[in-house]
C-alpha cells in the first residue's frame, strides 16, 4: 500500500536478497499467521503445479509484504488440517473423482467459515474434464450457491496489480468464475490453468509454453495469482472508498 | 346568613279561596261590571254617563277588593354574601419591573390589593374577596406573601386558570359573582397566540365577568433567548443545526453576536441585527459534536445596560451525543490471516464503519511493474494520525512495526498518545513485527504491557484469568463455568510476543505455559489511559479462533463474541459500564433540586450492595464542585440523591463507586440548569390579551393597577328569606264598607235622579 513507486535503482540481486532475508525475521514467529499455499488431495491427480505455488508464494514474498512459506502443502480434502491453511489451491489436468461424503463435508465447513478455494483447471477444459467434474462436486458441497463470472470491476482484478483480463498457461476462457457466500467470494476458478503459467521444472525453467500471448501473458498470469492471493488475505479492501478515486484514474 | 336580617313588607290576597275560584269571580264581576256600563252606554249627556260608569267600575273594583281580602304580609330577608375571586399573577415574569427602575410587577400588584383594602371593606357586606394566586395552580395568597415571597411560576397559562376557578364553584359554599385578575398578560399557554377560537367561545360562556389589570408598561429593553431548536440527541461527528430565536425590544438597529459554548468552551458564533423595537431573529449554528456523552450547551447573548431582565440572556440546553456507527480505522503491518478474519468480522458488523489501511509492499518489495499499473495508493499518515485521528472512535494497529520510516508511525506517538488522553480507544495487536520482534516498537507508553524479549513461537492455549472470567470482553457464556468451556474449547493460539504486563493493567488472558518475571505471559490485557481505553492482543493468531475453531462443526463464535465485546468495552458502550450514572432529568428549571441515579457494579458487572457513591455537581464553565454527596448503595447496587436548587448553569455530574479502597468505577452525565424558562424568556406586557379576556366576560379592563372597584362589574347577590312570616289584613276595616256602600248608594242615587228606574 504504500505509494512510492519503486526506485529503479534498486537492482534485482537486492530484491531477492531482502525477499530472502524478510522470512528470516518473521519466522522467529512461526508459520501460522503467513501464507502458506496449500493444495488439496483429492481422489484424482492433485500434484501437478506444486512448483507454480512455490514460484506463487516466492513472487507474493518478492513483489509484496506478504510473508508466505514457500514449500507448498499438501493437505486432504476430509482433513482437519484444512482449518489451518486458509487458502486452498485445487487443481487436476482431469476429471475429478467424486468427492467423499466425507470430503464434501468438510470442504463446505471450509468455505463455510471463511476458507478460500482457488480451483484451476490445469486441462484448460471447458464442458468437460476437470471443469464439468468440478462443478459437479462443487455443487454438492455448496448446494444453494450458483457460481457467475467474475465481472470486470471486481475488486479481485485490482487487489494488488490493475488488471482487466484472467489469464493462465493458456487463454480459453477471458474471466473467471465464483461461488460467494454472503459478499465473499469463497471459491474462485479459473479454466485457463494460471498455475501452469508459474511451474518450473527442476532445472528452474518454465515448465509450460504460455499461449496465447507467451512471457506477456505469464507475467499477466503470475499478477493474477498474485492478486487472487490477496484477495484470500485482503477480500474486498481495495473496494473501499479511500482506493476508489486513485484506481479509476489509474484505470483511465 | 352573610348579612344581617331586615323586614320586608309584601301585599298578599288573604282569602280561603282557591286562586282558581278568586279567578272564576273576579271575572264575573268584571263581566257585571260592563254589561252594567252598556246599560248606559246610550245617555245623551256625556257627564252623566260617564259618572255612571265611573260609579259602576268603583264599586266593581270594590266588590274584587272583597273578593281578594288583601293584606299586607311581613317577612325577614338577607342578602347572600358571593365571593369575588381576585387573582393575581405569581408567574416569575411577575419578578420583571413594573418599567426601567421601577419595582417589580408582583410589587406594584401588592401596592394596588393595598390601595383597595378601604374599597374592599366597603363591598364586605355583599361580597367575600378571596385573595388568589396563579402558577398555574391556584393557591390562596396573603399580602405578606404577596410582598416578601417572589413569583417562581414556571408558566402563565390564563385560561387553564380561569377554568380552574371555575371548577372550584361546585365545591364552594358561595358563588362567584366576579373576578378580578391582576396579571402581565404574558401568557406562554393557550392564549399564547392571543384569545381566539375556541378559547374564545369558552370565555363567553364564563358566566362571570372577568375584570383585567394589566401589571406593567411596555416600552421595555429587553434582549431575550426566546428559543431554542435543536434535537434531543445528535449522532457524534455529523453535523447538526440549531435554530436560536432571539427577541429584542428596544434595540432597533443593534448588531449583536449569539455565542454557543459547550460547557464553557465557544463551539459556534452567529450575528445577529435586529430591523425594530420589537423583532425576533432566529440565530442558527451548525456544529459537529466530536465526543459522545451528554453535554451542556448554552446559547447566549450580551447584556445591555438599562435591559429589564438580564436572566433571560442566556439559556442552556443538553445534547445526547451518539454514536450512529463506531468508526474503526485499522492498520495492518502486513496482510495477514489476522487482519483478514478481523476485516471480515468488522466489515459484516452494521454497526461498525470500518476504515483500513494495510501496508501491502514495503521498500525491499519490487511489484516489477510502474505504479500506474498498480492498485496501491499512498498511507495518508499524516492525514490520519495528525488530522483525523480524533474522528475515530476505535484505533485497531494490527501487526505494525516503525522499522520502515516511511511507513513508521513514530512521529504520531503523541497525537495518538493525546487522542487517548481525550477519551479515544486503543488495539494493539501483536505478531512478528511488534514489540520484541521489531526493532521499534512505539505506544510503549499506552500500552498495558511492555516487551519482555523475543517472541514465543510455541502454540498454546489461551486461559482466562479471573479477572477474564468476569470482563465483558472475555466473559462470554452466562456464567463462569460456561464462559471456561467456551474457551477451553478453542484450539492453539501458534505463539506469541513476550510481554509483560504493567502495573496497573487488568490480564483477561494468559499462557499458561510461558512466565514472565514469574507470571505467565499476558495475552490479552486492558487498561484505561486518560480518559481512553486500550486493549492489547500480544499475538496475531486469534484468527485461529475464527476459523481453526470450526475444524470439528461447532458453530463457536467465541472469536466474534470476543472482538464485538472488545469493540464496545473500548468506545465505553454505556452498557457495558461498571458504573452509571443519570441525572433525572437533562435540564431542570430554575430553583429545582437535580436528582442523580447511580449504580455501581463491580468489575464482572454485579451490582455492589453498600458501596459508597460519591456524586459530585460540578460546574461545567469552571470545573469547580458545587456540591457533592456520599450515600450507600441499595441492595441493587442503585444510589439516588439531590443537590437542591443549584444556581443556574452547566454541569457535570460525576459519580464514583468505592468498594473499601477499591474504586469500582466512575462515570459522568450532564445536566443544565436553565437560568431562565419559558416564562422569564418574555418580559412583555400583554395588555391586548387582558382586554380582550375582559370584554369576552363582559368584565373591564384596567390598563393600570390604580383603579376603583366601582368600576367593577359584578353580578349582584340575591336575597334569601330568613324567619317566620307574618299577616296582616287590610280589607276587614269598616272604612272600606263605608266606601263601597257610599259609592254603591250614590250610584243608586244618581240612577234614579237620571232616570233609570
Amino acid at each position: 500500500m504504500r505509494s512510492t513507486s519503486m526506485s529503479r535503482s534498486v537492482t534485482r540481486r537486492s530484491l531477492l536478497g531482502a525477499a530472502l532475508a524478510a522470512p528470516a525475521v518473521a519466522r522467529a514467529f512461526g508459520d501460522a499467521s503467513r501464507f502458506i499455499p496449500a493444495v488439496a488431495q483429492h481422489g484424482g491427480t492433485w500434484d501437478l503445479r506444486a512448483s507454480g505455488l512455490r514460484r506463487l508464494a516466492w513472487e507474493l514474498q518478492r513483489r509484496t509484504s506478504v510473508e508466505v512459506v514457500l514449500e507448498a502443502r499438501a493437505t486432504p480434502l476430509d482433513s482437519p488440517k484444512l482449518f489451518e491453511l486458509p487458502f486452498l489451491y485445487l487443481s487436476s489436468d482431469r476429471e475429478l473423482p467424486a468427492f467423499t461424503p466425507a470430503q464434501t463435508e468438510n470442504l463446505r465447513r471450509y468455505l463455510t467459515f471463511g476458507g478460500f478455494v482457488f480451483a484451476d483447471a490445469n486441462d484448460g477444459s471447458a464442458g468437460t474434464g476437470f471443469d464439468a467434474s468440478f462443478r459437479r462436486e462443487l455443487a454438492k458441497v455448496l448446494p444453494q450457491v450458483q457460481p457467475r463470472p467474475l465481472p470486470a470491476t471486481h475488486v479481485v482484478f485490482k487487489t494488488f496489480f490493475l488488471l482487466d483480463t484472467a489469464p493462465g498457461r493458456l487463454l480459453n476462457v477471458a474471466q473467471l468464475d465464483a461461488w460467494t457466500i454472503g459478499k465473499r467470494a469463497a471459491v474462485i476458478y479459473s479454466q485457463n490453468d494460471v498455475m501452469g503459467a508459474l511451474a518450473r521444472d527442476e532445472s528452474g525453467s518454465y515448465e509450460f509454453e504460455v499461449t496465447p500471448g507467451g512471457e506477456r501473458q505469464r507475467e499477466y498470469a503470475t499478477r493474477l495469482a498474485i492478486n487472487i492471493a490477496m484477495y484470500a488475505l485482503c477480500l474486498d479492501y481495495k473496494d473501499d472508498g479511500v482506493h476508489i478515486l486513485e484506481i479509476m484514474r489509474r484505470r483511465r | 346568613m352573610d348579612s344581617a336580617a331586615v323586614d320586608s313588607f309584601r301585599l298578599v290576597s288573604l282569602s280561603a279561596l282557591p286562586p282558581l275560584a278568586l279567578w272564576g269571580l273576579g271575572a264575573a264581576v268584571l263581566v257585571a261590571a260592563g254589561l252594567a256600563c252598556l246599560g248606559v252606554a246610550r245617555e245623551p249627556v256625556r257627564l252623566r254617563k260617564w259618572a255612571l260608569w265611573g260609579l259602576r267600575a268603583l264599586a266593581a273594583l270594590c266588590a274584587i277588593f272583597f273578593l281578594l281580602e288583601p293584606g299586607l304580609r311581613k317577612v325577614q330577608v338577607a342578602r347572600v354574601k358571593n365571593r369575588v375571586a381576585v387573582l393575581v399573577d405569581r408567574s416569575a415574569s411577575m419578578t420583571f419591573p413594573v418599567a426601567a427602575g421601577k419595582p417589580s410587577r408582583s410589587q406594584a400588584v401588592a401596592e394596588s390589593l393595598a390601595a383597595l383594602t378601604p374599597q374592599l371593606e366597603a363591598m364586605s357586606e355583599r361580597f367575600a374577596f378571596e385573595v388568589v394566586g396563579f402558577d398555574p395552580e391556584l393557591t390562596p395568597l396573603t399580602s405578606k406573601a404577596l410582598e416578601l415571597e417572589p413569583a417562581r411560576g414556571s408558566k402563565t397559562d390564563l385560561l387553564s386558570t380561569l377554568r380552574s376557578l371555575k371548577a372550584s364553584e361546585g365545591t364552594s359554599a358561595r358563588k362567584l359573582s366576579g373576578v378580578v385578575l391582576f396579571s402581565d398578560g404574558a401568557d406562554n399557554g393557550e392564549l399564547a397566540q392571543g384569545l381566539n377560537g375556541r378559547a374564545k367561545a369558552v370565555l363567553e360562556g364564563f358566566g362571570v365577568p372577568v375584570s383585567t389589570v394589566a401589571v406593567g408598561q411596555g416600552g421595555l429593553k429587553d434582549l431575550a433567548i426566546e428559543a431554542v431548536k435543536v434535537d434531543d440527541f445528535a449522532f457524534v461527528r455529523n453535523s447538526l443545526t440549531a435554530e436560536v430565536e432571539v427577541r429584542a425590544r428596544g434595540f432597533s438597529g443593534q448588531a449583536t453576536q449569539a455565542v454557543l459554548r459547550r460547557e464553557g468552551r465557544v463551539v459556534a458564533s452567529a450575528p445577529v441585527r435586529f430591523a425594530s423595537d420589537d423583532d425576533v431573529q432566529v440565530a442558527k449554528f451548525t456544529f459537529a459534536p466530536d465526543q459522545t456523552g451528554r453535554f451542556v450547551y448554552t446559547v447566549s447573548v450580551p447584556v445591555f445596560p438599562e435591559e429589564a431582565v438580564t436572566e433571560n440572556n442566556t439559556r442552556a440546553f443538553t445534547l445526547k451525543v451518539i454514536r450512529d456507527r463506531v468508526r474503526v480505522l485499522l492498520v495492518a503491518g502486513r496482510p495477514s490471516w489476522d487482519e483478514r478474519f478481523l476485516r471480515g468480522l468488522l466489515k459484516q458488523d452494521a454497526n461498525v464503519e470500518l476504515i483500513s489501511f494495510y501496508i501491502l509492499r514495503n521498500s525491499p518489495d519490487d511489484p516489477m511493474v510502474s505504479q500506474d499499473e498498480l492498485s496501491l495508493i499512498p498511507f495518508p499518515r499524516n492525514e490520519i494520525f495528525s488530522d483525523k485521528v480524533h474522528t475515530f472512535d476505535l484505533l485497531v494497529i494490527l501487526n505494525f512495526n516503525n522499522d520502515d520510516l516511511n511507513i513508521s508511525l513514530a512521529e504520531f506517538e503523541g497525537s495518538i498518545k493525546q487522542y487517548l488522553l481525550n477519551g479515544g480507544a486503543l488495539a494493539y495487536v501483536g505478531g512478528d513485527r511488534s514489540f520484541g520482534d521489531a526493532r521499534y516498537t512505539s505506544f510503549a507508553d499506552v500500552l498495558p504491557i511492555a516487551t519482555a524479549g523475543a517472541s514465543d513461537p510455541s502454540p498454546f492455549k489461551a486461559r482466562l484469568t479471573p479477572e477474564g472470567a468476569r470482563h465483558p470482553i472475555t466473559a462470554l457464556g452466562t456464567g463462569s463455568v460456561s464462559t471456561e468451556a467456551a474457551w477451553d474449547a478453542l484450539p492453539p493460539v501458534p505463539g506469541m510476543n513476550s510481554v509483560r504486563a504493567r502495573p496497573g493493567a487488568t490480564v483477561l488472558l494468559d499462557n499458561p505455559f510461558s512466565l514472565i518475571d514469574g507470571k505467565n505471559a499476558p495475552v490479552l490485557s486492558i487498561w484505561d489511559y486518560g480518559r481512553g481505553r486500550v486493549m492489547a492482543l500480544a499475538s496475531d493468531g486469534s484468527w485461529a479462533w475464527a476459523f481453526t475453531s470450526h475444524v470439528a462443526g461447532a458453530q463457536s463464535r467465541v472469536y466474534e463474541r470476543m472482538w464485538g465485546s472488545a469493540v464496545r468495552w473500548l468506545v465505553r458502550d454505556p452498557e457495558l459500564t461498571a458504573m452509571s450514572v443519570s441525572a433525572d432529568s437533562p435540564s431542570v428549571d430554575p430553583g429545582k433540586p437535580v436528582g442523580v441515579s447511580a449504580v455501581a457494579r463491580s468489575s464482572d458487572f454485579q451490582p455492589v450492595a453498600g458501596a459508597q457513591v460519591t456524586i459530585e455537581l460540578i460546574s461545567a464553565d469552571d470545573g469547580r464542585v458545587v456540591a457533592q454527596q456520599t450515600v450507600p448503595a441499595g441492595p441493587d447496587g442503585a444510589a439516588h440523591v439531590e443537590f437542591p436548587s443549584p444556581p443556574p448553569g452547566p454541569y457535570k455530574v460525576v459519580g464514583r463507586a468505592t468498594a473499601g479502597q477499591k474504586l469500582l468505577g466512575e462515570m459522568s452525565d450532564a445536566v443544565a440548569v436553565r437560568a431562565s424558562g419559558k416564562e422569564l424568556s418574555d418580559a412583555r406586557v400583554n395588555a391586548r390579551l387582558l382586554e380582550d379576556i375582559a370584554k369576552a366576560t363582559g368584565g373591564a379592563f384596567f390598563e393600570g393597577p390604580s383603579f376603583s372597584l366601582a368600576d367593577v362589574p359584578f353580578k349582584e347577590p340575591p336575597l334569601v328569606e330568613v324567619g317566620r312570616s307574618r299577616d296582616q289584613s287590610l280589607w276587614d276595616r269598616w272604612y272600606w264598607l263605608t266606601l263601597m256602600v257610599l259609592i254603591m248608594g250614590a250610584e243608586w242615587a244618581l240612577r234614579r235622579r237620571f232616570g233609570y228606574i
